[in-house]
């Protein structure tokens, strides 16, 4: 054990002079797992949806939270522009219009369909045919708007061509005496301050108040939405304890923020007011990357990009947000909260199972006189009683399902630790001194680690079930953060009309079960190949 | 025999105790109260709304109060709605989810065990591959992604099932058959693979070979012997399926508007309704524990090497 050893000199030889090399147990089960073609595609779908999640904020897609109330319900598309698809909208609206007011001519039969077409509901294909009707009318010279609606058109269409997003990407402060250059968002709090009072050419002091006053404001604001239906004078106190807790350093991170968010808001305006008249003046080339020149002292980098030609590829929510990045990003709450919940539990059952199958006893008994309790409740309800109570958070959602779900985990643990306790390793370390941490740590848990690994696979789906269940029923996840549950749940209201807000994210959470599913299963086939037939 | 029973029976009443202390802490140590929206109400009134439902006196008075209550089979006032008490709306909304929730079962123990023995039966078929893998498709597929695809293609798309209510809104029976099938679809596909597992082993065990070695018919080995000892991991799945459905039935009844319990329960847990949700909580305890008492005498009578003392 304590000898260098040599790894050329000391291999073990069989009878023919061939090197033989031992096998551990990963080794072997990976091995038994590449020959399973499903178990293996799963490990890849698991882990392309993780690197997805995980490097999210890298991804070219829109912000997730980025609300443009004009794209509201955009229908996915490949190829159209938001813009396009918000005129097609307004045109299928002004040619339904028409029709109503017998401008636009149909075929008798043709009218009897639409009629029908609105009686069953299904004013999805009313839109469709009147658009395409219309615009075929159009094309064809047959038809032309009245003044009213042509103006209508014509009012989006400039909307459309000239409507611009802008955003500041960095502010930097220059030192006039110094001559150097800085970050604005790697500055302190105070230097902030008083560069964003000299901006405004407002008494510092003015700027500290207000600043103050608006980050005890927004520590309120949350402590509402986390306890609501408390008395003012209870808030007051609440309140007080909160910002006690905070300190100085946690009050002045939040009011560099707060004063960045509103150099970066004094710079974005004026930068879209010169923006504008530029527009106005000729013609401006998007996206457009530039340094401005703010003050002496202040530079930033802008970007814009026009604001329609924006593509939504899965289309939009109802407050016109990208489905995609928010597919995305609710694949990251789900993902994570799945990943993190399962470990937690993991750990807990670890331990408590450990103990009491090493202690024996009375507080063998007791513990698992617990757990025979705790899987008695109904503790899905109790778990939707104590969400809709305590504030609907990603910490509580979090807190309440890993509380209930080390329970089979401590039971497996127990057993293997009770079958164990005998074997001859373990009474070998005994005898050599090994404390009991070490012989539970090192010796027994290792060797019960691939029935945990099989487990903790099959759990992370149910995880993530159960967190989409609390979501769903609007218990979990709050906006502007998603889960997949959120999504389908705020999906299900109007899925006539929205499909795709339902169907993409149900697709991709299905995926993303199915090949969990089969990643476990076939984990439980690779280590413990005697189950193969089994559930 | 009737020992075991009693003492199981005596055995539910600790765990019933504590799901009712539980849950009637867990709802009233929260800051707020159900009065708490009504925020405009002067102080004596909210005084005098307090004292009329005891809330105004220490806790463990209050505890013991609705302990003596529950006693008398008295469930309390409801706190949010005013007209009635919390027997009267359970008793109106629990036979609805009773129905639900049995269809469910129904559904799927009749579909799972069929499809699960005919896998089993015609192992590596087509028929054992398609049963196998709807069933990965009911375990893969959250019960809440199921049942809006299901009401949006077969209620909304092809109009052959109403969307949503129940038997009084006209449409009769056929409201009952997309939520029970939505709700089954988890159990259906558990079951059938429990079965055809347990029955593959069944059917390699040397009393049934014995019995192919007599000459029996294939369909009196498969029902007759084989059956018998492959439900025993179905009977003990029965439990936890029972808890499932309960908690299911919350969502389905949400989706297709179903005026049952579960829907009661979610938004009695918002509207802080202590009573009401205690209440709820009790009745789903009340029969997942009774299920479960259920399904270990079922399993005693169908397994003759369990004995119970």
């Amino acid at each position: 054990m304590f000898l260098k050893r040599n790894k050329n000199t000391n291999a073990a030889l069989n009878e023919f002079a061939q090197v033989v090399e031992g096998n551990s147990l990963g080794k072997d089960a990976w091995r038994r797992l590449k020959k399973n073609k499903m178990a293996v595609v799963g490990m890849i779908i698991v882990i392309v949806y993780s690197l997805l999640a995980a490097t999210a904020m890298f991804l070219p897609i829109y912000p997730y939270d980025q609300i443009i109330l004009d794209h509201q319900h955009l229908r996915p598309s490949f190829s159209k522009t938001a813009g396009e698809l918000m005129m097609e909208t307004r045109l299928e609206d002004l040619y339904f219009k028409a029709w109503r007011a017998g401008s636009l001519v149909v075929t008798e039969e043709q009218s009897a369909q639409i009629r029908k077409w609105i009686a069953d509901n299904e004013t999805n294909k009313v839109w469709d045919f009147c658009y395409t009707e219309g615009e075929r009318q159009r094309e064809a010279g047959l038809f032309t708007f009245n003044s009213t609606d042509q103006r209508t058109i014509d009012r989006l269409q400039e909307k459309i061509d000239t409507e611009f997003l802008i955003s500041v990407d960095t502010i930097i402060y220059t030192d006039l005496e110094s001559g150097k250059a800085k970050n604005l968002a790697k500055m302190e709090f105070k230097e902030i301050e008083s560069i964003y009072a000299n901006l405004l050419k407002v008494d510092i002091a003015v700027i500290e108040k207000q600043t103050l006053d608006e980050i005890s404001n927004q520590v309120l604001n949350t402590l509402k939405a986390a306890t609501p239906g408390l008395t003012n004078e209870e808030y007051a106190l609440n309140l007080e304890m909160e910002m006690d807790a905070l300190g100085e350093k946690g009050i002045a991170s939040m009011a560099k923020t707060n004063l960045l968010g509103k150099v970066k808001t004094t710079i974005t305006r004026s930068a879209e007011r010169d923006l504008r008249s530029e527009i106005r003046s000729g013609a401006v080339e998007f996206p457009l990357n530039r340094e401005i020149t703010v003050n002496e002292v202040l530079t930033a980098k802008v970007s814009a990009t026009k604001k329609h030609e924006r593509q939504y590829f899965l289309g939009t929510d109802y407050s016109g947000r990208d489905m995609l990045s928010r597919i995305i990003y609710g694949g990251q709450v789900s993902i994570a909260i799945g990943l993190v919940g399962t470990l937690t539990s993991v750990l807990i059952g670890i331990v408590l199972g450990a103990i009491a199958g090493y202690a024996g006893g009375k507080i063998d008994f007791f513990l698992m006189r617990f757990v025979d309790i705790m899987y008695g409740l109904p503790y899905m309800l109790l778990v939707i009683i104590f969400m809709a109570i305590f504030g609907r958070n990603i910490m509580n959602l979090f807190v309440a399902l890993a509380m209930v779900s080390w329970l089979t985990v401590a039971r497996m643990v127990r057993g293997q630790v009770m079958s164990l306790k005998n074997s001859e390793y373990v009474e070998a370390a005994r005898s050599m001194g090994a404390s009991t941490g070490r012989i539970i740590f090192r010796h027994m848990v290792p060797n019960s680690l691939s029935v945990i690994i099989v487990y903790s696979t099959l759990r992370v789906p149910a995880f993530i079930m159960q967190e989409s269940f609390l979501s769903f029923l609007g218990l979990g996840v709050q906006a502007p953060y998603a889960s997949w549950g959120s999504l389908v749940g705020d999906a299900v209201n109007g899925m006539t009309l929205y499909p795709w807000k339902l169907i993409f994210p149900a697709i991709a959470m299905t995926i993303f079960l199915f090949a969990m599913n089969f990643f476990g299963d076939g984990l439980r086939d690779a280590f413990d190949p005697q189950s193969k037939n089994q559930l | 025999m009737t020992k075991y029973i009693v003492n199981r029976l005596l055995g539910m009443i600790p765990t019933l105790l504590i799901i009712i202390t539980l849950s009637f802490f867990i709802v009233r140590i929260a800051p707020g109260g159900p009065f708490a929206t009504e925020r405009n109400l002067p102080e004596v009134v909210k005084r005098n709304i307090e004292a009329k439902y005891h809330l105004n006196e220490p806790m463990i008075q209050q505890y013991g109060r609705y302990m003596f209550d529950i006693l008398r089979g008295d469930l309390g006032p409801s706190f949010k709605y005013k007209d009635y008490n919390v027997n009267y709306y359970i008793a109106n909304s629990l036979p609805k989810s009773i129905v639900l929730g049995s269809w469910a079962m129904l559904l799927a123990l009749v579909f799972g065990i069929s499809a699960g023995i005919i896998a089993a039966v015609r192992q590596n078929s087509w028929i054992d591959y398609l049963s196998m893998g709807v069933a990965v498709i009911g375990i893969s597929v959250p019960l809440f992604v199921i049942a809006p695809v299901l009401q949006l293609f077969f209620a909304m798309k092809l109009k052959w099932l109403p969307t949503s209510g129940w038997y009084t809104t006209g449409e009769g029976w056929k409201t009952v058959i997309l939520p029970a099938v939505s709700l089954s679809f988890a159990y259906f596909a558990n079951i059938a693979r429990l079965t055809r597992s347990s029955m593959l082993e069944t059917l390699r065990s040397d009393y049934i070979r014995t019995a192919k070695a007599k000459g029996m018919k294939s369909t009196t080995i498969i029902f007759k012997h084989a059956m018998k000892g492959a439900m025993l991991p179905i009977v003990s799945y029965l439990g936890p399926a029972f808890a499932g459905i309960i908690t299911g039935s919350i969502v389905v009844e949400q989706i297709f508007r179903v005026p049952g319990l579960g829907k009661f329960f979610v938004q009695s847990s918002f509207n802080r309704d202590y009573t009401l949700i205690v209440g709820v909580v009790i009745v789903y305890s009340v029969i997942l524990i009774l299920m479960n008492f259920i399904v270990d005498i079922v399993y005693a009578q169908l397994d003759p090497r369990i004995t119970y003392k």
